[in-house]
């Protein structure tokens, strides 16, 4: 076909998936490459060949969207295949099949693990070819499957539900599984959280997963478990006594435990910067609706990342004008997770941190600090990026969201950070040593690394794992993210982390949204943005201009909330390959159906990073806030005066946020859970 | 008639190829892919095939010449010229490379040598025969391959 004849035709074709469904296919073998090239165009995809790795990264990084699917072979003299499959998922979260003469189990396995969708061997046949669109199409399922149920689950609200459902008809289905709201994601977390920490993989996008009985963390049950853990000491406190002091019904040591792990989180998020990740979220805001963290497997692998240096290339600007940028940045797993929130806070620094996070959660904990610190330090600068986000933020937070990937490093980030905020315990601080040791600093910049480390290290815990699924629900990223960070971070001080955890997963306020399905997570971001100091978040908070922030909320439906929240959530779940896409559907869903959501993530994200260590804990309440004035409605108003005077009177109290982003979540819940997992996912991504 | 003559020529020496294991399915498959925007598309990728391969052979050959105990550059290398050979159908190619890749696993650079030689001896003839089998089929004219190729 000749190349005009064969252009209109694609863009005809475009409409009629998979047909002319856009592939790239990268092999150095001449031979190979043509006649997959030809397979390709029999199946009636459009295709685009190249025989450099580098050739493709650039045309995939200079136009995300215009690719569905990437082939590549794995043995290629510029770039091992593998390392592309990892970048690729982790900046672009495009599916990526693998080609390969060698079909032993362990190359395979490495390819899978890398985060290829498949795993094809040469000669390559038709009939294999034919199906290769299943690959796409799943990932966008998944991604949007979990933002939409977690949002319609948890919001309840069919409007919100079915405006976003329009773009993943599949997701809809899902609230069908489970009544209640948040329930998908909590069992999603249940689930991960059961198997344990560490163990992420789960996340993939099967939203049909085998669902325990749901547990509703409730503002009354949530208070008791705080209570509890305090009672016990964050030190102490181990599921089965806390499980015991709480004197609750049919609640199992799992439940208990899953949702400490996200309460340790929040706490750290609180101390993170939250800032940061705002700016980072903002940045992210690419809404390539891929973006996942996909190879968040690769991450582990991916020490060549964490060098900020790489994340530099993605300015702030840069980020939040091209979303689609954010992704790339984010999607060198660990390299994205910094880059986003380089662009995001407009300094490498938070890359390094997200770096850092990253090697951290990889390698050694104790190294991380001090990279993250350094970057932590360099976000701070990002409040020059701020200004820019909110021009842009409409753009950007849906872009962010949907990029979320970097979202939710950013979010990790805040997360940890949060919880390295002053206002945790010093035990709390020093724990998150990796990440949060830069937080005993708290106010400081450090802080804020300290909290994009949190973040990020969760991130990557949460990408590693098995994040390659797009499943992203926010929550249960948030869980899992949880699980991840929560393990990193536990390295450093896992009691002390829990704490914090624990509370920061409160924080989202309506759970949705950021990871955790339930309330608890909601109320955990809330927090976290509430541990900030009173300062910074007057200074947050005014950063809408209160008014203009809850005047936002009162135009903008929920969306924008969500954007926040994804924002959030995105740094929650940036663990999770899934969050992302789940963040990335969420803000899809949460910008069709309210007008700025963007505008006012952005803007909340831009204001966050401008103070470091405030900064975080900022950004997250500014999320929180917004996600409440979201999600009500019209209670918007009233959330965010609530908020804010939470945020600036709760600066040391914990509890005090606690309630403050429990009251939040309340009217959240059915915000953060769609918002939190795809749009921080994007946000993530977007970077 | 001279046309249908030379198309049972074609057919024959096709038949031939895979019998005596020269080429795999995937040749047929090469050639259901051709069609009319790309009535040479066959012979086309043959082409290309031989033209990479030899500088392929020809860096095999410097390699276990310079870098004899470079076992992991020769299987690379190898590696690259079996995924070519498989992609057009080239079986005889194709599992003399695996036999070289199992000396380079073994460390053995004798079996190198020797299997090397070999794969240089069934890919010259593969060109040969292949060359023989498209002046053929040019004579007898793309539609007719296309039905010759059904098998």
């Amino acid at each position: 076909m000749r190349p005009d004849e064969r252009k209109g035709v694609v863009a005809a074709r475009r409409d009629q998936f998979p047909v002319g469904m856009r592939v790239l296919a990268v092999d150095d073998d001449p031979v190979c490459l043509k006649v997959l090239e030809t397979l390709l165009l029999r199946c009636q995809y459009h295709v685009s060949t190249t025989n450099q790795a580098a050739i493709a990264l650039k045309m995939l990084r200079e136009n995300r969207d215009m690719f569905d699917l990437v082939i590549s072979d794995v043995h290629m003299p510029d770039m091992d295949g593998f390392k592309l499959l990892e970048l690729v998922g982790l900046e672009m979260d495009l599916p990526v099949i693998m080609l390969s003469v060698n079909g032993e189990t362990k190359t395979v396995m490495k390819g899978i693990t890398h985060g290829a969708c498949d795993y094809l061997l040469k000669p390559v046949r038709i009939e294999e070819l034919r199906n290769i669109w299943q690959h796409v199409v799943r990932r966008k399922f998944s991604t949007r499957d979990r933002a939409n149920l977690d949002i319609y689950e948890e919001c309840n609200k069919p409007s919100n539900a079915d405006s976003d459902h329009a773009h993943g008809h599949v997701t809809c289905g899902s609230p069908d599984q489970s009544g209640r709201p948040s329930k998908k994601r909590k069992e999603y977390y249940s689930e991960e959280e059961d198997e344990g920490e560490e163990d992420n993989t789960q996340e993939t996008d099967d939203p049909s997963a085998p669902k325990k009985p749901r547990v509703v963390w409730s503002v009354e049950l949530h208070r008791k478990f705080v209570a509890a853990v305090n009672q016990l000491g964050i030190d102490k406190a181990v599921p089965k006594r806390i499980l015991e002091l709480m004197n609750v019904e049919k609640l199992t040591r799992e439940n208990v435990a899953s949702h400490l792990q996200k309460y340790r989180l929040y706490l750290k998020r609180l101390s993170a910067v939250a800032s940061q990740q705002v700016s980072i979220v903002a940045a992210l805001g690419g809404r390539d609706p891929f973006l996942h963290m996909g190879a968040f497997e690769g991450l582990q692998g991916y020490q060549a990342f964490t060098s900020s240096t790489s994340l530099s290339s993605f300015t702030p600007h840069g980020l939040i004008n091209s979303p689609r940028n954010n992704p790339a940045a984010f999607g060198t797993q660990r390299v994205s997770a910094s880059k986003s929130i380089q662009t995001v806070t407009g300094g490498h620094a938070l890359n390094h941190s997200i770096c850092d996070a990253n090697k951290y959660h990889l390698s050694s904990p104790g190294n991380q600090q001090g990279n993250l610190g350094q970057g932590m330090a360099t976000s701070l600068g990002q409040t020059q990026m701020q200004p820019k986000w909110i021009q842009e933020e409409t753009d950007d937070l849906s872009t962010i969201f949907s990029g979320n990937g970097l979202a939710n490093s950013g979010m990790s980030a805040t997360l940890q950070g949060v919880t390295s905020s002053p206002l945790l315990p010093q035990e709390l601080v020093e724990c998150t040593q990796v990440k949060v040791g830069s937080q005993p600093s708290v106010l400081t910049p450090s802080v804020s690394s300290g909290h994009l480390e949190g973040t990020v290290g969760v991130s990557s815990s949460l990408l590693d794992p098995r994040v390659s699924q797009q499943t992203t629900i926010p929550l249960s990223e948030f869980s899992a993210s949880g699980l991840p960070i929560h393990g990193l971070f536990n390295n450093s001080c896992a009691t002390k982390l829990g704490a914090t955890s624990s509370a920061s997963t409160p924080v989202h306020p309506s759970d949705d949204l950021l990871v955790a399905r339930d309330t608890k997570a909601g109320a955990s971001s809330f927090g976290s943005t509430m541990l900030l100091p009173p300062d910074t978040e007057q200074k947050y908070l005014n950063f809408g201009g209160g008014n203009s922030f809850k005047h936002k909320f009162d135009e903008r439906t929920a969306d924008s909330l969500f954007d926040l929240k994804f924002v959030w959530s995105s740094g929650l779940s940036s663990q999770s390959a899934s969050n992302i896409g789940a963040h990335h559907s969420i803000s899809q869903r949460w910008n069709n159906s309210s007008s700025n959501n963007s505008n006012i993530g952005a803007r909340m994200i831009g204001q966050p990073s401008s103070s470091a260590s405030t900064v975080a804990p900022h950004a997250k309440s500014d999320f929180l806030i917004s996600g409440d004035m979201l999600v009500p409605k019209n209670a918007s108003d009233l959330s965010v005066p609530k908020l804010q005077s939470e945020l600036s009177s709760s600066s040391c109290s914990f509890d005090g946020l606690l309630n403050s982003i429990i009251k939040v979540e309340k009217d959240d819940v059915s915000f953060s859970d769609d918002l939190g997992c795809s749009d921080f996912y994007s946000l993530g991504a977007c970077i | 008639m001279e046309y249908s003559n030379l198309r049972r020529q074609t057919i024959f020496m096709k038949k031939n190829l895979f019998d005596q294991g020269f080429l795999d399915e995937q040749f047929n498959q090469l050639e259901e892919l051709q069609d009319e925007s790309s009535p040479n598309f066959v012979e086309e990728v043959v082409d290309l095939f031989f033209k990479d391969s030899s500088r392929l052979l020809t860096n095999i050959e410097q390699a276990i010449d310079k870098y004899p105990q470079d076992f992991y550059r020769l299987d690379s290398l190898v590696h690259q010229f079996k995924g070519s050979g498989s992609s057009i159908g080239a079986l005889r190619v194709k599992n003399e490379c695996s036999v070289f890749k199992a000396h380079c696993n073994d460390r053995s650079l004798e079996g190198c040598r020797r299997s090397f030689q070999k794969i240089k001896r069934e890919h010259a003839t593969l060109k040969q025969k292949l060359e023989s089998y498209f002046q053929l089929l040019r004579q007898v004219g793309p539609r007719e391959h296309a039905v010759s190729s059904r098998k």
